[in-house]
């Protein structure tokens, strides 16, 4: 478990946080308890014995999205207070403190390997030993298969030679939720099932799954070894390289949602607008916000499991931001889910690419 | 779990019963999730941006604790917790986003904080009258963000801007940093709604002026929360700006860069932003300059033909004092910098205390005001710097801008006092007035009846009036009794 940077930690309780306009948390609840300075005020409380864990304390400080939206601005540039959150909230389950709500998702992840129960989407397929592994992702299978079944549908086109397996979660969520030892068990069983496969690239659609491997496996001493590649730029790269040839698409006005760990974590911006950009009669047009400057869809840090009415809340903030008329596109299983809302019409990029194949 | 935190200027609380019977009550009025005595919401309203609590919370104390938080969505709703509030005597203080820096939202009397933040819409952008009607809790960026959308701006720019909201603007009186073309925030209001003690609501009529009597509604900007709430406003918007032109000069002495801005202000030119820097925070902000002449940054912007006018009033007024042109990019550098404050975090970490005092200056004791000030500080010990900017600029002065920073060892807060008594004292003796617009707050309030005399008597008269119980956040502006922080 690291360290909490207390240095890093105090410059932001100390700031009156010019981040403030970009925390969707604290946008939507107008609670200082959850501003960005409000939360390191308390993990920094903590950390000098001032504070006690209790309920509403690490209720407070799981009210993060790991969105990012507070780096922005952020002029302490070796700051990242949602890992400084996050080494915080991982302290807490030693005092047993934990958020009810979200007790029947970590029973799911113990008996399933799922936070959403039983496993819907498929399960292993493909050619066992084939180069390319398909990492689907348990968002993905539990509530939007249709991706899963684009980008298969995709790579056959493309004639990719590939495989999935019996994946579990990566993980992500139980650490998310304070339980690292369930995310580390996860992780050694998927690593297990990676390693069996023999394929020496990984591609990933879902953005939690992608940063989960590079970013949290190599904490977890679960290093993978191949080539993690997200899904926009693997998918790119099969147009660049004219294994796909999308004709003129049925959508015509589309707006494209960055998610956050694809815009501020992988830097991936422009790789979904180059795809966009090949597929014949497609209009793309901005939101608000958009690029690194996007704004959470309210699906971050498993929002939707454990805070639900603030990830709505975030989602209809958000929505405000798209043309009316414009179809949404996202790269994300949760920002899918959440931009999803009555009247909205969301695909995910491999759909829309697959259907211009 | 809060009693356990020593809260260092808590004068009184109300009675715990009270409180959860007006928590009862306004509950039932508003609705439970708008109401909360979690010790965390508690924790998380008691302190500002004000460097006494940034002091204390490293050593683990608070200024003081409210009981109970409330997030009003409604005029109605403010209307009915301040008549609850009112009935019962309980403490109310508002909150915006917390970046006053002189104490203003420290509960001294426990009670309630009413968080504006939930009350965050645009009400109206009205295209034909350029103006726009928005709800005080919403946060400035944000405000800018949605007029700029719709191809205006607000033209008020306070370096507050991402962190505080349209309602903390009013409540303070606050300036912006484009403030000499657009005004600021009392120029931009043209009406506003505010709810009194006792939950009575008005609200003036959206017209370019009136001579119907004093506004009632602008005696509500800069009160600080001590006549009431104010829940909405009606302020000026602009067209964004067709042409903006940056330029810097330097000039040998502060006294030819104070007399060329005088100059270019009584011709008529009306730049947005205008700073001039002495020679160390020229060292300080544009390193590339050095640290031996003053620099002068100017943005210019609106219609075109406008902009290019003010620019050769500018030129022949800077020649006149012999600038040296520096260029539009050290304009470009501050226009990318301007917002950040990380440095407070880092030097009060290292046991350093740091504050900026603003004053009101006119032309003719700019200067003796900026001598005198920086003298007093430099005599405090413990000083290590007092630097100063002007800007704010008008045809009959400047705000002056002053930076401290000292390193006193154990005792921080007798520093902080002294510091502030040396700077008031010189402020007062010069003619200036104590504060151009970070405002009262609490730390302030005690020089207010030397800066205003009898009408410290007036503003008070004023306030038993409209809050005859003295519930409206008590010890703030210089009026009633604070009995733990004084000179």
């Amino acid at each position: 478990m690291a360290e909490v940077n207390m240095e890093e930690l105090l410059n932001c309780a100390l700031c009156p946080n010019i981040c403030r306009c970009e925390c969707p948390v604290l946008q939507v609840s107008g609670r200082e308890a959850v501003a960005p300075s409000g939360k390191a005020r308390l993990a920094a409380m903590l950390q000098h014995k001032q504070l006690n864990w209790d309920e509403p304390v690490f209720e407070a400080i799981s009210n993060c999205l790991s969105c990012r939206g507070c780096t922005i601005y952020c002029p302490f540039t070796e700051l990242s207070l949602c890992d400084e959150l996050l080494n915080t909230r991982l302290a807490a389950k030693a005092s047993g403190i934990r958020l009810p709500v979200i007790d029947p998702c970590i029973s799911n992840l113990k008996n399933y390997g799922s936070p959403y129960g039983q496993k819907g989407g498929p399960s292993a397929a493909g050619k066992k030993g084939a180069e390319v592994l398909y990492f689907a992702g348990c968002t993905s299978q539990a509530n939007h298969p249709s991706s899963i079944d684009a980008a298969r549908k995709l790579l056959n086109k493309a004639g990719v030679s590939f495989q999935m397996i019996d994946e579990d979660c990566c993980g992500y969520p139980a650490e998310v939720w304070g339980d690292q030892e369930l995310a580390r068990q996860l992780a050694a069983e998927n690593r297990r099932k990676i390693v069996d496969s023999g394929a020496s690239i990984l591609v990933t659609n879902c953005p939690e799954c992608w940063l989960t491997f590079t970013d949290r496996y190599p904490v977890w001493e679960q290093d993978l070894p191949l080539e993690v590649i997200d899904g926009p730029t693997y998918f790119l790269r099969l147009l660049r390289e004219g294994q796909l040839k999308p004709k003129k698409s049925e959508f015509e006005k589309i707006s494209y949602h960055d998610p956050c760990i694809w815009a501020r974590a992988a830097k991936k911006t422009d790789e979904p607008r180059e795809i966009l950009s090949l597929i014949p009669g497609i209009n793309v047009q901005e939101p608000l916000s958009y690029g690194e400057q996007t704004r959470c869809c309210g699906g971050g840090s498993m929002f939707q499991l454990s805070f639900p009415e603030t990830a709505e809340a975030i989602a209809e903030r958000r929505l405000a931001e798209f043309p009316e008329d414009a179809v949404i596109v996202t790269a994300c299983p949760f920002c899918r889910e959440g931009l999803l809302q009555e009247g909205r019409r969301v695909l995910e990029l491999v759909e829309i690419l697959e259907q211009s194949c | 779990m809060t009693d356990q935190i020593r809260a260092v200027l808590q004068e009184s609380r109300v009675e715990q019963v009270e409180i959860d019977r007006y928590a009862e009550e306004v509950s039932a009025l508003i609705g439970t999730e708008k109401v909360s005595n979690n010790h965390i919401d508690i924790l998380s309203t008691c302190r500002d941006y004000w460097p006494v609590s940034s002091i204390w919370m490293l050593e683990g104390a608070v200024p003081a604790l409210p009981q109970l938080v409330v997030w009003p969505q409604t005029t109605e709703e403010v209307s009915q917790i301040l008549a609850l509030a009112h009935e019962r005597r309980i403490p109310v203080v508002p909150y915006g986003e917390g970046s006053g820096a002189l104490g203003g939202v420290v509960p001294l009397k426990g009670g309630i904080m009413i968080d504006m933040k939930r009350m965050n819409r645009i009400r109206e952008l009205d295209h034909e009258n350029l103006l726009v009607t928005v709800e005080c809790g919403l946060n400035g960026a944000l405000y800018e963000e949605q007029l700029n959308r719709s191809g205006y701006t607000g033209g008020h720019f306070p370096q507050s801007l991402r962190c505080s909201t349209v309602g903390g603007w009013l409540a303070c009186r606050a300036a912006g940093q484009f403030s000499t073309r657009y005004g600021k925030i009392e120029d931009m209001v043209v009406a506003a709604e505010a709810v009194l003690a006792d939950g009575t609501v008005f609200r003036e009529r959206s017209v370019p002026r009136t001579a119907t009597g004093p506004r009632v509604d602008h005696l509500f900007i800069g009160s600080e929360g001590v006549l009431g709430v104010i829940t909405t406003a009606t302020l000026r918007i602009w067209p964004l700006p067709e042409k903006r032109h940056l330029a810097s000069y330097t000039f040998e002495k502060l006294e030819d860069g104070l007399e060329a801005i005088r100059m270019f202000m009584r011709a008529g030119a009306r730049p947005a932003v205008v700073r001039l820097y002495d020679a160390q925070e020229t060292g300080n902000h544009f390193p590339e300059l050095g640290d031996k002449r003053c620099a002068l940054i100017l943005l210019i912007e609106g219609a075109a033909a406008i902009v290019n006018g003010e620019k050769d009033v500018i030129e022949e007024c800077v020649s006149a004092r012999n600038a040296e042109d520096t260029g539009p990019e050290h304009v470009k550098h501050w226009l990318e910098t301007r917002f950040n404050i990380s440095a407070a975090s880092r030097l009060l970490q290292k046991g350093a205390v740091l504050d900026t005092i603003e004053v009101t200056t006119n032309w003719h004791n700019a200067y003796s005001t900026y001598s005198a000030m920086q003298e007093a500080l430099k005599d405090v010990e413990g000083t290590m710097l007092a630097s100063g900017h002007w800007s704010h600029v008008y045809p009959e002065g400047a705000a002056l801008y002053i930076t401290v920073v000292g390193f006193p060892g154990d005792d921080k807060i007798v520093y902080y006092k002294n510091i502030w008594q040396s700077a008031m004292t010189a402020c007062l003796a010069e003619g200036a007035a104590i504060s151009h617009h970070h405002g009262i707050g609490l730390h302030r309030g005690q020089w207010m009846a030397e800066e205003h005399g009898k009408g410290l008597d007036v503003l008070g008269r004023i306030k038993n009036a409209l809050d005859p119980h003295g519930i409206m956040n008590p010890g703030k502006l210089g009026l009633g009794e604070v009995r733990k922080w004084q000179k």
